[in-house]
């Protein structure tokens, strides 16, 4: 295992993330850079391959909320929401895409990283739990508060729309 | 329930970062690498110039300490000397006025 190669393997993971919790290109960018830099302090202390990417959600994770809270309310608008790059207009609606996405960014911070973690990376709420240090039970009721909460915005705001 | 999900992963489906985020880190990593030898030669000068400080301040201290431990005796057998003249004054007077009478 070594820092090149997990640097390589997780670059994309660790941004997006960031870049999920916080809609900010440069602020993401920020965030995954000081990761990889705390990670490279790190490396004797990690066991394995596995232990490292668990360990990349954590300290992103916690680091994104961190950002967060530190900017406050500051509101920037992510170049994504100016322009949809094409490749990702073959992943469903990209108008349905950007408001969840929009819909995501206006959950408190806990059950919006929850959400990240859940969708973008596929955790169970079992690893969620281990990765954001909260009970299962907290991890279960953020998701169907979260997904109530988005599905009713959803289909009142594409209603508005057609 | 199923179909919305679906949605959600495509909606946070994994971006790139840009394409110098690799040579960042990079750079970063030399930057800090950099930053704390640069942090260490300071430490280790400042360290070994307090050290040279001690040891002259030492040196000095002892030095002083001799002088004033030289001094003492110097002063003490000076009074040693003069009290031993006033002695012998004495002495010499009191043979003088014996073998006079």
């Amino acid at each position: 295992m070594n820092f090149a190669e997990l640097l390589r393997a997780n670059q994309a993971m660790v941004f997006s993330l960031a870049y999920h919790f916080l809609r900010d290109r440069g602020a993401a960018e920020e965030v995954a850079q000081d990761v990889f830099l705390r990670l490279y302090r790190r490396m004797d202390d990690l066991k394995d391959a596995r232990h490292a990417i668990f360990w990349l959600r954590k300290v992103t994770s916690r680091r994104s909320i961190d950002y967060a809270r530190k900017r406050g309310s500051r509101f920037t608008i992510a170049l994504e929401d100016t322009a949809e790059p094409a490749a990702l207009d073959q992943l469903g609606d990209p108008l349905l895409n950007r408001r969840l996405r929009q819909l995501i960014a206006t959950l408190p911070e806990k059950p919006r990283m929850v959400m990240v973690l859940r969708y973008q990376e596929d955790l169970t709420p079992e690893e969620i739990s281990g990765v954001l240090e909260m009970p299962v039970r907290t991890v279960k009721s953020h998701l169907q508060r979260s997904l109530a909460m988005l599905r009713e915005k959803i289909e009142r705001s594409m209603g508005d729309i057609r | 329930m199923e179909d919305f999900e679906r949605q959600l992963r495509n909606a946070l489906a994994p971006k790139e970062p840009p394409p110098s985020f690799e040579a960042n880190v990079f750079a970063a990593i030399a930057a800090q690498r950099y930053a704390r030898r640069v942090f260490w030669r300071w430490a280790a000068a400042i360290a070994a110039m307090i050290l040279l400080a001690t040891g002259l301040g030492v040196r000095h201290q002892r030095e002083v300490r001799e002088r004033a431990s030289g001094e003492a005796a110097k002063a003490r057998l000076q009074l040693a000397l003069k009290i031993t003249v006033t002695q012998l004054s004495r002495i010499q007077q009191t043979v003088q006025t014996s073998t006079e009478e």
